[in-house]
């Protein structure tokens, strides 16, 4: 089951660093970190904290998603965050899988996961905490803005894993990365190919029809309308 | 029996505006009140302000309507709380006897988490403090006897003992040296963060009181001992938001603030012998819990996340309690008296550097004396020093009363 928040209840683990302190029971220790992947010319600690940080990513997109499904006025824009939503849940059950495969600990957070928690929060706090000083159209675009910002990142997190499981010598960690990307990595390519061309596609509507800018403003008065009836 | 406020119905926001008249509460006698009493009023104030505080913090980095009006509603709300619970204190407590009601809340809460907190660092980071708060009991202890003849077991009724602990003269540190490591946000235990959160808001009022009736007083003793003591909760006050980890979100922390609402008015419910001021509690508990579903439904709603995923299932079994804890003290006294703070570790202070900041900033402040020492020599002159020293003798030989010099 992907577990999008992990937490103490759901056995998170992480290092402690200068000043993050972690209770011992829940600390990776050095030496499990030494020895993940350890049978591999891998890097074993530093690959361990880059499918964390991925996982953190995978695990903010599917909340990105979630909470733009809900937000977004447009019902295409909606029906494609929840699609790929629940795709990207999908990849963080797949993450979880391939850090279990590989012998390690699907809920061990990083540091680098933690950056990316918080890039990953910053970019969903953009979508929602300055809504009042943005129209409804430009709304729109803050909000596809961090579909393809974390898209672009999601895209080369599975890039290079691809590239990573390419170099790796016939074996069960081969296989287990390979399995994960081939699943994945053509997901990812769609998604970000989509945020890409969306984007530019509203951006170009905007930019070069007069409709669009009564069409805009109409919809802002209707919508406030509703929101007076509303109170 | 588990109780989990996600759960409960409690009241809904939209009915939870009062009138002057209910928030105009009778004062409880301050003759009759049991101390805890008093104690419980004084955190579940400092409780309300910091929510207050956080909300108007939210407020001023967001520009959402709707949030803004949800942060707006629960602040006023929030406000009528405080109104009603600080209301309780009645208007012949002097400051000072409101302030020493203060510090048996820091010697008695900070212990009692500190009993309770299953992460070793973080009850390190308690112990720590409670020394220094339990000396201040002290010397506001004399000042109360030296200014007015009063003595502090009236407020306290013994349940709190009252002695030097870690001298308030020799907390003054550099303020490098109040920076602590915070906990792991997804790893810490569910306890420790409503423990941090807590004492944050218990020194932070703490802190507020100090640095604004300090200036009552017409004696420099008095206004001279505020003005320390402020700035050693301005330490404490650096010292315990710093144990809080970074990463939560703005909308994660206003879960959080109204989830340890729920759990503190919920605990100060199961001990209250009041049964008035248990009613409020009562009160405030399900007007919490509405005002935690509108938070959780704001999570679900801009952060597409599920509260229940991120609360534990049900409240702590133990409600936070107020209750002597004479004999912990006392060997923490005994056993840690001399540990003083070296950037982010707590040393003693014979492995302090000849050369540390700690020295100089100690200099600078206390040259030309310190009113937690004068006030002490003040008393011994005057009337004699005050303690309370219900379970025998200083567990300090150094800190044992003195005959006047």
């Amino acid at each position: 089951m992907p577990i999008l928040t992990p937490t103490a209840a759901t056995g998170a683990r992480s290092v402690p660093q200068e000043m993050t302190y972690v209770d011992p029971v829940h600390q990776v220790m050095p030496d499990e970190r030494d020895e993940f992947l350890a049978e591999t010319d891998l890097n074993g600690p530093f690959v361990a904290d880059l499918l964390s940080d991925m996982l953190a990513h995978e695990r903010c997109g599917a909340q990105l998603y979630r909470s733009l499904a809900g937000r977004t006025n447009s019902p295409i824009l909606g029906k494609k965050y929840e699609h790929f939503g629940k795709e990207t849940t999908e990849h963080v059950e797949i993450l979880q899988q391939l850090v279990g495969r590989l012998g390690g600990d699907p809920m061990y957070v990083s540091p680098a996961a933690r950056a990316t928690t918080k890039a990953g929060t910053g970019l969903l706090e953009s979508t929602f905490l300055l809504t009042g000083s943005v129209d409804l159209m430009t709304q729109e675009l803050v909000m596809l803005d961090a579909v393809l910002l974390a898209e672009a990142k999601d895209h080369a997190n599975w890039s290079c894993l691809a590239s990573l499981a390419d170099s790796l010598p016939e074996g069960n960690v081969r296989t287990a990365f390979v399995e994960a990307v081939e699943h994945v990595e053509p997901q990812e390519d769609e998604h970000f190919g989509w945020a890409s061309d969306m984007r530019c596609k509203l951006i170009s509507a905007q930019a070069t029809s007069r409709t669009m800018q009564v069409a805009g403003e109409t919809a802002e008065k209707v919508i406030a309308r509703i929101k007076r009836w509303l109170g | 029996m588990a109780f989990n406020p996600l759960e409960q119905k409690g009241v809904p926001v939209d009915d939870q505006l009062r009138s002057w008249s209910e928030l105009n509460v009778e004062p409880y006698d301050k003759k009759a009140v049991d101390p805890y009493t008093r104690t419980r009023v004084i955190l579940m104030n400092g409780t309300e302000v910091e929510s207050i505080n956080f909300s108007h913090q939210f407020a001023r980095h967001t520009d959402n309507l709707d949030l803004k009006r949800k942060l707006a509603m629960g602040r006023r709300i929030d406000q009528q709380q405080q109104k009603a619970v600080n209301g309780l204190n009645p208007g012949d407590q002097t400051p000072l006897e409101t302030t020493l009601g203060y510090e048996q809340v820091a010697v008695d809460l900070t212990a009692w988490l500190a009993r309770h907190e299953p992460d070793p660092q973080l009850k390190m980071a308690l112990d720590f403090a409670l020394l220094e708060d339990f000396d201040h009991l002290y010397r506001y202890a004399n000042l109360y006897e030296l200014l007015y003849g009063g003595r502090a077991d009236a407020i306290t009724d013994h349940l709190t003992e009252v002695m030097p602990g870690r001298p308030t003269f020799v907390e003054h540190r550099h303020p490098y040296d109040d920076v602590r490591p915070h906990y792991e946000t997804h790893t810490v235990d569910p306890l420790s963060r409503l423990h941090v959160m807590t004492i944050v808001s218990g020194e932070q009022q703490t802190m507020n009181f100090y640095m604004n009736h300090g200036t009552d007083w017409i004696e420099p003793i008095a206004r001279g001992l505020y003005a320390e003591i402020a700035m050693i909760e301005e330490q404490h006050v650096t010292h315990y938001e710093s144990l809080l980890d970074p990463l939560d979100s703005w909308i994660a922390n206003w879960v959080f603030h109204e989830y340890n609402e729920v759990y503190l008015y919920w605990s100060m419910l199961q001990n209250e012998t009041d049964d008035r001021i248990k009613a409020l509690w009562e009160l405030h508990c399900n007007m919490e819990i509405g005002q935690l579903q509108v938070a959780c439904d704001a999570m679900r709603q801009y952060e597409g996340r599920e509260p229940a995923d991120l609360l534990p299932p049900s409240l702590p079994e133990v409600p936070v309690t107020f209750e002597p804890n004479k004999a912990y003290v006392r060997d923490l006294l005994a056993a840690t008296v001399d540990l003083r703070a070296d950037g982010i570790q707590y040393v003693e202070l014979d492995d302090l550097p000849k050369d540390h900041r700690y020295f100089r900033y100690q200099d600078t402040v206390n040259k030309g004396g310190a009113p937690s020492e004068m006030v002490i020599d003040q008393a011994r002159e005057s009337q004699g020093e005050y303690r309370d020293e219900t379970d025998g003798e200083h567990p300090i030989a150094d800190l044992r009363p003195q005959t006047v010099r």
